[in-house]
């Protein structure tokens, strides 16, 4: 059973269309990995799933419930956790702050001004663990605006990861990162998805064969081929829209 | 009926162009900047004490021409030594600035020119009606305002419409950081753009002052009128700006003019209200009274329903 | 216990221990109304750092809150004094509150949408709606002479009757204690925990689970109702209001409190609160020029210094840390003491000018108006201040450098 289908699905800004008829399913638990040019429409998707941007046409259910046009917070709180391309953390607040606001909801806190969280072990306890997985224990207390870039996205992807959301969503997780930092944040994305359903975008093509098991091809707004690494490496048409050619089949 | 129509009109077009003055400098730096200036009314009253001090001296013509400079000036040395410098810290830290400006300027222009209202007086050569109308006599100095706004308007219009400056700051209006990227020296624009708006503000001021009065006060209940029009108009919109100063001047100009209330509204009706009752105030109200109020409650309005403004394109 | 939690009651303590000692140590009339103006000043400061420094949300409105809950106090008195209405009057403040609270449910509903500028707008044209209206509608607000009332009505609490200002001192110390402690709370539940993320970063938020707009309102209503007890406090201690206590000028000496005191440090709009008090009855008495000095102050804090004083006291805590503090004690006495020889200087030529009588007493010392050696002073001691202070400041910054640059001392 799918856990996120979208059936469709169209997204146009004024008279460009970017996302022009998108059906695809996410089996739960798998990695997959969705590749394209530039200007495919690959954060577009991830926009509309994630709830910044209401779809124009078409379908989006996660778990048989429909989630297109839906607030942000709506659909994170159904289990739906993403990351940013550029990193998006409070910049003003401690990374140990980062964290335990990203498991603020998940942990039953809500809205509520009138319980305390300091006091709050269980809540305590969960957010080391986080920072333990991630690395960053070290600079728990340091405010998330002045730690390195790739501390600030290992950040982001702890706080994706930190509600125990059933499905990730990661933006080009090692956008920017050097070689051996990347490797080291490709094992970390291993280690903290394991169990979960992650989608992924990605340019590094490595990564993506390294991680995921499944790989979509997003051309001008349509997906051109879906299957494993081995399919998308000996498929004519992706070849084609790599080398630069326009495909509009 | 018809000559309170008339002079209505006359006077709302009056109040209305003068007002678009202080709102045009005050859009294109919302616009461009992302900032309101809430000092932009104290520039204004700047204007009218820097001209009342060298109308003393060398008259009133050397100060409608000179006082607007030195406003300007002072205008671009704030941009770019206050402004600029806060700008890193974003748009609230700006707008907490230029409202300390406001408050600054005040007093100072209660330091030097003392709490008083200055006789600050329109030239002789003006001082004559222009034409009688049912009895009733509109004064060549209105005219002569009146003259005056259009004819900034019609200028400010040409030049960003026609000339290769007007071009760049539409551009930058528009669209702040692709312009920017056309490698635009952006700050000297946003200074320069500064100086003007602000010279402007000074200009409306110097021909405003023997009207409505030189004191320390007179900042203060423009500036928050001049901040709703803006608004109104809509971020990145002349033509807004404009509409929306024609629209709170001869709206404020009817209301006071048209001498109807609620009771007028009642008597209609054939309802009558106990005159002593604790929420007298409100079927006593008149139209009068509630003029002032008007243009904050569509402040309110435009910003809840329609933010973009009236002919806004942006948010 | 914690020691941190030690130490966090010990600063509590020592924080109701100094609010009900002052009355002992300054006991005469005129310090006991600082005192009571003080203690207005802290909860209302303190409720606007709820909305700036806490959540984001600039207002050029709150002084709404403020006079809406003191207006309605002042009506709660008048019906005691009419025998319609018996309670004691400790619960006034909590009127007020009540009042805060529901306009700010009431305007937060749509305000809140936003922050940034579009809020700062709202909150203007709210802030000036309301005090156009309270002169249309003189009946309730008492138009341009405002509405007074009297508090000796209510029905004694403990035999007090509340007739000194002494005891209304200790009401109102008693309301800042509780008042400061629960917006202190505040802060540290899951809402003001998520309104300070709100405000550096609401896209995050709403991906996180957060909805903006709602962790937005829920810290409005919360600054409207404890600006409401403060106008409570206003209301039973000066039974008089007027329409200037909910205009814009009253917003903006609370602004100016909350940002000088320093914006976003806890403690900041205490800070504010009580200089700006204390300046404004030590020096409105001998200077009219106060105002203008209050100016000068504001634009240069948000100029130099965007943390206010609070912000200034922690730039150094990284110096404190590494023990190199008293790297700075000698740059900052060269720096400083020509700085107050220019300040002291140029207000003496702005007082100068605006002398009433022909003779100025200044610092003990007394000027002529007329003579020529009383203007050419000031201004030669201003000239060398200033020149002093500037050619002083490279050796301030080399020396901020240094002691911020050195390692650490090694802990063991």
């Amino acid at each position: 059973m799918s856990i996120l289908s979208l059936r469709g699905l169209r997204k146009n800004f004024g008279a460009s269309e970017i996302i022009c008829g998108v059906d695809l399913d996410f089996e739960a638990g798998e990695k997959h990995a969705i590749i394209g040019p530039n200007g495919a429409g690959k954060s577009t998707l991830f926009h509309l799933v994630s709830g910044k941007c209401a779809p124009s046409a078409g379908e989006i259910r996660f778990r048989g419930r429909a989630i297109g046009g839906l607030p942000p917070y709506r659909i994170n709180r159904l289990g739906i956790a993403r990351s940013f391309q550029v990193s998006n953390i409070f910049p003003r607040l401690s990374v140990y702050e980062n964290i335990r606001c990203a498991l603020f909801w998940t942990s039953g806190c809500g809205y509520s001004f009138w319980r305390l969280v300091d006091g709050q072990g269980a809540l305590h306890d969960r957010t080391e663990q986080v920072l333990e997985r991630i690395g960053l224990a070290g600079k728990a207390q340091v405010p998330a605006g002045a730690i390195a870039y790739s501390e600030q996205r290992a950040l982001e992807l702890g706080m994706a990861v930190a509600g125990d959301a059933e499905l990730v969503l990661l933006d080009e997780p090692v956008a920017g990162m050097s070689r051996s930092e990347a490797e080291n944040a490709v094992e970390l994305i291993r280690k903290v998805t394991a169990g979960k359903t992650l989608v992924l975008v990605e340019h590094d093509m490595n990564i993506v064969f390294d991680l995921a098991e499944r790989i979509s091809v997003l051309v001008y707004g349509k997906i051109i081929a879906s299957g494993t690494a081995e399919q998308i490496r000996a498929d004519s048409r992706v070849r084609e829209a790599y080398l630069g050619e326009a495909c509009h089949a | 009926m018809p000559e309170i129509l008339v002079f209505a009109t006359l006077n709302g077009l009056v109040t209305g162009l003068l007002l678009f003055m202080l709102a045009s400098g005050l859009t294109v730096i919302f616009s461009m900047m992302g900032v309101l200036n809430f000092a932009h009314a104290s520039f204004y009253m700047l204007g009218a004490y820097f001209a009342y001090s060298i109308s003393l001296w060398f008259g009133y013509w050397t100060g409608l021409i000179v006082a607007p400079l030195l406003v300007g000036a002072l205008g671009a040395l704030v941009e770019r030594y206050g402004l600029r410098r806060v700008h890193q810290q974003g748009h609230v830290a700006e707008l907490v600035f230029t409202f300390g400006l406001a408050f600054l300027i005040e007093e100072a222009v209660q330091f030097f020119w003392g709490p008083e209202t200055r006789n600050y007086q329109a030239p002789e050569l003006l001082d004559f009606p222009l034409f009688t109308l049912f009895g009733q006599e509109f004064s060549a100095y209105r005219g002569f305002m009146l003259a005056i706004s259009m004819s900034i308007f019609l200028g400010l219009y040409h030049t960003l419409t026609r000339s290769r400056v007007g071009l760049v700051i539409q551009a930058a209006i528009t669209h702040p950081q692709m312009t920017a990227q056309l490698g635009h020296n952006v700050p000297l624009i946003f200074t320069m753009v500064f100086g003007v708006g602000t010279a402007l503000a000074g200009l409306a001021g110097v021909i405003a002052g023997p009207v409505l009065t030189t004191f320390p006060g007179m900042a203060l209940g423009l500036g928050s009128i001049v901040f709703v029009i803006v608004v109104i108009g809509g971020l990145g919109s002349l033509q807004g700006a404009l509409l929306a100063s024609l629209l709170i001047g001869l709206l404020q100009s009817y209301a006071i003019a048209a001498d109807v209330g609620v009771p007028d509204l009642l008597a209609m009706l054939g309802v009558e209200f106990p005159g002593d009752h604790p929420l007298d105030d409100l079927w006593t109200l008149h139209l009068a009274q509630v003029a002032p109020v008007l243009p904050f409650l569509l402040l309110v309005l435009v910003l809840v329903f329609r933010p973009k403004g009236l002919l806004g394109k942006r948010e | 216990m914690s020691k941190t939690l030690k130490a966090k009651a010990g600063l509590w303590g020592g924080y109701l221990a100094v609010l009900l000692l002052l009355p002992q140590c300054f006991d005469s009339l005129l310090a006991i109304s600082i005192l009571n103006q003080m203690t207005i000043a802290i909860i209302f400061a303190l409720s606007y750092n709820m909305l700036l420094g806490q959540g984001g949300m600039l207002s050029f409105g709150h002084a709404v809150y403020f006079g809406l809950g003191g207006f309605l106090a002042v009506h709660a008195l008048l019906l005691m004094e009419r025998g319609s209405a018996s309670f004691p009057i400790v619960f006034i403040p909590l009127l007020g509150g009540l009042t805060g609270l529901l306009a700010g449910v009431f305007v937060g509903s749509f305000s809140t949408r936003k922050a940034g500028t579009t809020f700062a707008m709202i909150s203007l044209g709210i802030g000036e709606l309301v005090a156009a209206s309270s002169l249309i509608l003189a009946r309730f607000f008492g138009g341009e002479a405002g509405i007074s009332g009297d508090r000796t009505f209510g029905p004694p609490l403990f035999g007090i009757e509340f007739l000194r200002d002494v005891e209304i001192y200790y009401l109102g110390a008693g309301w800042t204690f509780l008042a400061t402690l629960c917006m202190y709370l505040f802060t540290r539940t899951p809402a003001g925990r998520m309104a300070n993320a709100v405000r550096d970063n609401p896209e995050r938020a709403e991906f996180i689970g957060y909805s903006a707009r709602w962790v937005r309102f829920i810290s409005f209503c919360a600054a409207g109702a404890f600006a409401g007890i403060a106008g409570g406090l206003f209301a039973l201690n000066y039974e008089f209001l007027t329409d200037e206590n909910l205009n814009l000028a009253t917003s903006g000496r609370v602004l100016l409190m909350a940002y000088i005191g320093g914006l976003g440090f806890f403690i900041g709009p205490i800070i504010g609160a009580v200089l700006l008090t204390l300046m404004n009855f030590l020096l409105s008495n001998y200077t009219e020029l106060w105002l203008l000095y209050l100016g000068i102050v504001f634009v240069l804090t948000v100029l130099f210094l965007p943390r206010g004083c609070a912000g200034f006291v922690m730039m150094h805590e990284s110096a404190w840390r590494r023990g190199t503090l008293h790297l700075l004690a000698l740059p900052y006495l060269l720096t400083g003491l020509p700085a107050l020889l220019f300040v002291l200087a140029a207000v003496c030529l702005a007082e100068l000018s605006h002398a009433t009588g022909p003779t100025l007493h200044y610092l003990g010392l007394s000027l002529a108006r007329d003579s020529a050696l009383a203007w050419a002073g000031p201004a030669l001691l201003a000239a060398v201040g200033w020149i002093l202070t500037a050619r002083s400041l490279p050796r301030l910054r080399e020396a901020w450098e240094r002691a911020n640059a050195a390692e650490p001392e090694r802990r063991t």
